[in-house]
C-alpha cells in the first residue's frame, strides 16, 4: 500500500501550525491572566512621587530642550 | 623494552623506507585512493569522494572561512564548522572517524543531543522576555513564521514525489524545512534525531542563511508592505515587573508540559537558563551559561557540525535540494510574519508595523535588528528593535514547539 507523501505533508502542515498557535495563544491569554494579578496583588513599590514635583522649574528646561533637539533631529 | 623492539621490528633497505615515506603522503592518497579506506560509518567510500572530492570540500570550508572572516558572517559557528570540515576531510588521519578526535567529539553530545540542548540554556540566560510580556499579542507574529518550516515541508514532499531527481523520505524533508525556524541549536536538534545523514548540509545551510538575514529579509518585507504600513509608529512598551519577568518562564514550561512535553527538552532548557538569569540570585550561574558554558559549546557543536562536511557526506545532489529548500523555507518563514502583522491590522487595537513580523523567524536578535534598520530607512525616528524583539523571542518557542511537534510524530 502506497502512502501518499504529500497528503501527509499537508497533514504535517495543519497539524504544527495549529499545534504552534494554539501554544502561543494559551501563552498570550496566560501571560495577560499572570500580568493582570501580579498588577493586582503584587504591584511593584512605586518610587514615591513627591521628589519629583519639586524641581518643577528644572523640569520645563530639560523638556524644552529635549524638544529642541527632536526638532532639530528630524530636520536633519 | 629493547628486546620486545628487536622482535618485532625487521630492519628495512632505506630506499623501501623512503618509499613507504611516499606512500603514506597526502598527496599520494589523494591520487590514488586507498581501495580498503572506510568512511564514518565504516562504509566504502567511491574514489572521487577519496581524491577530488576531499580537494573541493577543502576548498568550499576556505569558502566558509572566508565569508565567516571577511563578511562577519556568524563567525563563532562558521569557523569551528569549517576548521571542523577540514579537519574531518584530511586522508588517512580518519580524524572525524569513530576513534578521530571530531568522531569523539560527535559522539560525546551531537549523536545524543546535548550540544544543542546546552546552547539553548546558554540563549535562554541571554534572553530578556520584557518586550514581549509587555505586548503579549504579538507572539501570534512568531508563531506565523513557522510556516515557513512546515510550508516547505510540504514543498519537499511534492519535490520528492513529482520530480525524478529528489527522494527524500518524510523524516529527511522535515529535519531539511525546520531550516525555516532560523534556529541552528534547534534545526541540529531535529537533524540527529530524523535524518542524521543530513546533518552537515543542515546545519551549513542553517546557519549560512541565518547569517544572511539582513540580506534575505529586506525585499521580502518591503514587497509586502505599502509605505504607510512601513511607517507605522507603535506605542511604547509599558513597564514589566521583575516577578512577571520571573513567572514566565516557569509559565511557558509549564504549558509545555501540559501541551507538548516532546517540546520540553528544548523548552526546558531554554527556561532553566532564562529563570536562573531572572532571580538575580544566582549570577555566577547565570554568568557562566551566558559565556563560559555556551562558548565551550559552540567550539565542541561546530566541530562536531564540521565532521559531517566529510565529502562522501556533503557531497552529494541532496545537499544542493536542503539549500534551495533552506532558502525557500526563511523567505517563507518571513513572509508568513508580515502577512500575519497586516492581518492584525485588520482587527482593532493598536495597530503593528508589518516591519516586525519578519522577527518572527528566530534568529535572535538579527532578525530584530534588520526590522529596525528597515523600519529606519522610512522614518529615522522610528525605533522598532524592541517591538521586534517580541516577536522574535516568540519565534524561538515556536520553532521548539514545531520542532516537539515533529517529534511527536515521529516517535
Amino acid at each position: 500500500m502506497e502512502t501518499n507523501l504529500v497528503v501527509e505533508g499537508v497533514k504535517f502542515m495543519f497539524l504544527g501550525m495549529g499545534a504552534v498557535f494554539l501554544f502561543l495563544a494559551l501563552m498570550i491569554v496566560t501571560m495577560n491572566l499572570m500580568s493582570y494579578i501580579i498588577h493586582k496583588f503584587f504591584p511593584e513599590p512605586q518610587p514615591s512621587v513627591k521628589s519629583t514635583v519639586a524641581p518643577q522649574e528644572d523640569n520645563k528646561k530639560i523638556v524644552a530642550a529635549i524638544t529642541a533637539a527632536i526638532a532639530h533631529h528630524r530636520q536633519g | 623494552m629493547t628486546t620486545h623492539l628487536e622482535e618485532t621490528y625487521k630492519a628495512q633497505p632505506f630506499m623501501d623506507m623512503i618509499e613507504g615515506f611516499l606512500h603514506s603522503t597526502g598527496i599520494d592518497a589523494l591520487m590514488n585512493p586507498r581501495a580498503n579506506e572506510m568512511n564514518a560509518h565504516g562504509e566504502p567510500i567511491s574514489d572521487f569522494h577519496k581524491s577530488w572530492g576531499r580537494v573541493i570540500m577543502i576548498l568550499i570550508t576556505f569558502l566558509l572561512f572566508y565569508l565567516a572572516i571577511a563578511r562577519g558572517f556568524e563567525p563563532l559557528l562558521l569557523l569551528p564548522i569549517g576548521f571542523g570540515g577540514l579537519l574531518a576531510n584530511i586522508p588517512l588521519a580518519g580524524i572525524g572517524g569513530d576513534t578521530g578526535f571530531l568522531g569523539i567529539i560527535y559522539h560525546m553530545g551531537l549523536s545524543n543531543q546535548l550540544f544543542p540542548i546546552l546552547i539553548f540554556m546558554g540563549v535562554g540566560a541571554m534572553t530578556d522576555f520584557g518586550p514581549l510580556l509587555s505586548n503579549p499579542k504579538t507572539a501570534l507574529l512568531g508563531g506565523a513564521a513557522q510556516f515557513g518550516i512546515f510550508g516547505t515541508l510540504v514543498g519537499a514532499v511534492v519535490l520528492s514525489e513529482y520530480t525524478p531527481f529528489f527522494d527524500f523520505t518524510l523524516q529527511q524533508a522535515s529535519a531539511i524545512s525546520i531550516i525555516g525556524g532560523a534556529d541552528g541549536p534547534t534545526s541540529i536538534f531535529i537533524a540527529t534525531n530524523l535524518a542524521p545523514e543530513l546533518l552537515g548540509a543542515i546545519a551549513v545551510a542553517s546557519y549560512s542563511y541565518m547569517a544572511m538575514v539582513p540580506i534575505i529579509q529586506p525585499p521580502i518585507m518591503k514587497a509586502l508592505t505599502t509605505d504607510a504600513e512601513r511607517r507605522i509608529k507603535m506605542t511604547t512598551l509599558r513597564h514589566v515587573s521583575r516577578l512577571e519577568k520571573l513567572v514566565f518562564p516557569i509559565l511557558v514550561l509549564v504549558l509545555a508540559i501540559l501541551i507538548l512535553p516532546d517540546a520540553t527538552p528544548l523548552i526546558g532548557a531554554f527556561m532553566f537558563g532564562n529563570f536562573l538569569k531572572e532571580t538575580g540570585v544566582v549570577d555566577r550561574l547565570s554568568d557562566t551559561m551566558q559565556n563560559a558554558l555556551i562558548n565551550i559549546v559552540t567550539i565542541f557543536l561546530g566541530l562536531a557540525v564540521g565532521s559531517k562536511l566529510a565529502a562522501d557526506q556533503f557531497l552529494v545532489p541532496d545537499t544542493l535540494a536542503i539549500l534551495l529548500l533552506g532558502i525557500i523555507a526563511f523567505s517563507v518563514g518571513t513572509a508568513a510574519g508580515v502577512i500575519m502583522a497586516k492581518i492584525m491590522n485588520l482587527f482593532p487595537g493598536h495597530k503593528v508595523n508589518p516591519l516586525i513580523g519578519s522577527a518572527g523567524v528566530s534568529a535572535v536578535p538579527m532578525a530584530a535588528r534588520v526590522s529596525n534598520k528597515v523600519g529606519m530607512e522610512y522614518d529615522r525616528t522610528n525605533m522598532l528593535l524592541m517591538h521586534a524583539m517580541g516577536p522574535n523571542v516568540a519565534g524561538v518557542i515556536g520553532s521548539a514547539v514545531a520542532a516537539g511537534i515533529l517529534m511527536s510524530i515521529f516517535k
